[in-house]
């Protein structure tokens, strides 16, 4: 679906991506994970034509991203940006009514997609009423009502509270079972760990890891047991042979409160691997 | 390049409903059949002054109106997921440029229909207006795609409407500031020489010329619309 190679963005005297290379296949949820300023904005719209690389190839749907603005190609992603925007004087329908005609979707579709970002009841509000988590999910539903072989969405999540995340995520993943492939980018980990089925992690324009997260954590995890005890004291022993008779003696002396391995997140990930938070 | 009249209805449908809620921009609209009252009342009119109040109604509708839509839409970030849909250039040029173009041929028939000025037996002259129409509605829109926001564009507008939309009332200081002689070539002033050879009884090896003149100036302005609606497809 998705292949770059090498790809470098220069603004004026200023590098934004050093060198990106990665791939997406057909079906992917792929997170593309960074700190603000990193590139992920500045990949994005290369991808979706809206920005020429300074050199380097992208390729989408197998041709390059330059020959993508064609009403066919076009008909085949969907894209939510941070310059993305709806017309305020008119209803979220109305909004969405014009995509579905630009897109010779049926306007059933437009339920779907209200639904889908848990807003069918307003539909009939006008969109200069909604806050900002509404427009966002308003600017999704739009992306998605032609169910779009390829989704791009920059930070879909940013604005919106835990549950209507969850209704998204939820969405997204039905999407994604659907066919559609996901290219997202965020810097909430637990929303690329819970979606993604690859992650990057994009630092100062150099994609520095790719993997599936759930290999990245088996990579990182550190070879440690937690033992919380009851009271109160917290000890980490090696995950090894010689903690066993140590654990086994907390344990009949029924001293323990809990006993845990310690997973890493992606976050933790991305600070080990980039010596950089993800802020 | 194929024209899907689908997408064009869409993109006209909605900014129809959207015009209908927009008061600052249709108000607009009012300015020259304001003007068409005053000079009714002044009297018997020459026609000189009817052709100033008609190009100042394809001034302030066709160009004001259109550069402001865009501007809007620029500003809010809605041309560019215009441009991310199916729909072209062609389209959505059309498309934005449909609303402006039924305002502002009903704005100026009132107009006319105010200074009780028919165009019956003005065939030519009912061409030109059509030809300026088109010029008046690219420039438009090529003014709403080179500015960022709609109060950028309405200061823009400004030295614009002066000289596209009054140079026949400025053609007559032409004496006195020979600068102004530029005017002449104004597709306002070819309007009125269009309308007074015919009124002589001109044909067309007469008429080809102000025809001509105005239709360069469609050609430049249509040109400049397509290049600045390209570039800025990216950022
Ligand atoms: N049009 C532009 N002109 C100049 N510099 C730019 C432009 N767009 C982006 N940049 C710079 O490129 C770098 C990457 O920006 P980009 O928007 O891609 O980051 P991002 O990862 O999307 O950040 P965020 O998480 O804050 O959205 C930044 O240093 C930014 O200042
Ligand atoms: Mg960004």
């Amino acid at each position: 679906m998705i292949e770059v190679k090498s790809l470098e963005k220069i603004f004026g005297d200023k590098q934004a991506l050093h060198d990106v290379s990665f791939q997406v296949k057909k079906g992917e949820t792929f997170g593309f994970l960074g700190p603000s300023g990193s590139g992920k904005t500045t990949t994005i719209k290369i991808l979706t034509g809206q920005m020429r690389q300074s050199s380097g190839t992208a390729n989408v749907f197998g041709v390059p991203v330059s020959k993508l603005n064609t009403s066919e190609y076009r008909k085949r992603f969907g894209v939510v940006t941070d310059n993305s925007g709806l017309y305020a004087r008119l209803t979220i329908y109305d909004n969405l009514k014009l995509y579905a005609d630009l897109y010779g979707t049926s306007l059933q579709r437009i339920d779907e997609a209200l639904e889908s970002v848990n807003l069918d009841s307003e539909k009939k509000t006008q969109v200069a009423k909604l806050s900002k988590g509404m427009t966002q999910r308003v600017l999704l539903a739009r992306a998605l009502l032609h169910k779009p072989e390829l989704l791009f969405l920059d930070e879909p999540t940013s604005a919106l509270d835990p549950a209507n995340s969850k209704h998204i995520h939820n969405g997204l993943k039905e999407l994604n079972r659907q066919g559609t492939t996901i290219f997202l980018t965020t810097h909430d980990m637990e929303e690329a760990d819970h979606l993604c089925s690859q992650v990057a992690f994009l630092n100062k324009g150099v994609v520095q890891l790719l993997d599936e997260p759930k290999q990245l954590k088996k990579q990182y995890r550190e070879e440690i047991i937690g033992i919380e005890l009851k009271d109160g004291r917290e000890l980490e022993l090696p995950l090894k042979a010689s903690s066993a008779e140590e654990i086994q003696q907390y344990i009949s002396r029924e001293m323990v409160e809990r006993i845990y391995t310690k997973e890493p997140t992606l976050g933790d990930i991305f600070v080990e691997v980039t010596g950089r938070e993800l802020v | 390049m194929t024209f899907s009249v689908k997408r064009f209805m869409a993109i006209f449908q909605k900014d129809l409903k959207d015009l209908y809620r927009n008061l600052y921009i249709s108000s607009t609209a009012l300015m020259p059949l304001i003007f068409a009252v005053i000079y009714s009342r002044i009297g018997e009119m020459p026609l000189a002054m009817h052709l100033f109040v008609i190009t100042l109604s394809l001034a302030l509708v066709g160009t004001f109106l259109q550069c402001a839509i865009i501007a809007e839409e620029k500003e809010k970030n809605t041309l560019r997921g215009l441009m991310l849909s199916p729909a072209t250039l062609t389209e959505i040029i059309a498309g934005k440029s449909a609303v402006t173009i039924v305002i502002t041929v009903i704005v100026t028939a009132v107009s006319m229909f105010i200074m009780d000025f028919s165009l019956s037996g003005r065939g030519w002259l009912i061409a030109g207006i059509l030809l300026s129409l088109i010029f008046f509605i690219a420039l438009g829109t090529w003014m709403g795609l080179i500015t960022r926001s709609v109060v950028e564009a309405s200061v823009y507008i400004l030295p614009v409407m002066f000289i596209f939309g009054m140079a026949n009332m400025f053609i007559g200081l032409a004496d006195q500031f020979s600068f102004l002689q530029v005017l002449e070539y104004t597709p306002g002033i070819q309007l009125e020489e269009i309308a007074n050879l015919s009124e002589a009884g001109a044909g067309f090896d007469e008429l080809w010329k102000p025809f001509a003149i105005i239709g360069a100036w469609v050609v430049v302005t249509l040109v400049l619309t397509a290049v600045t609606f390209k570039k800025r497809m990216m950022d």
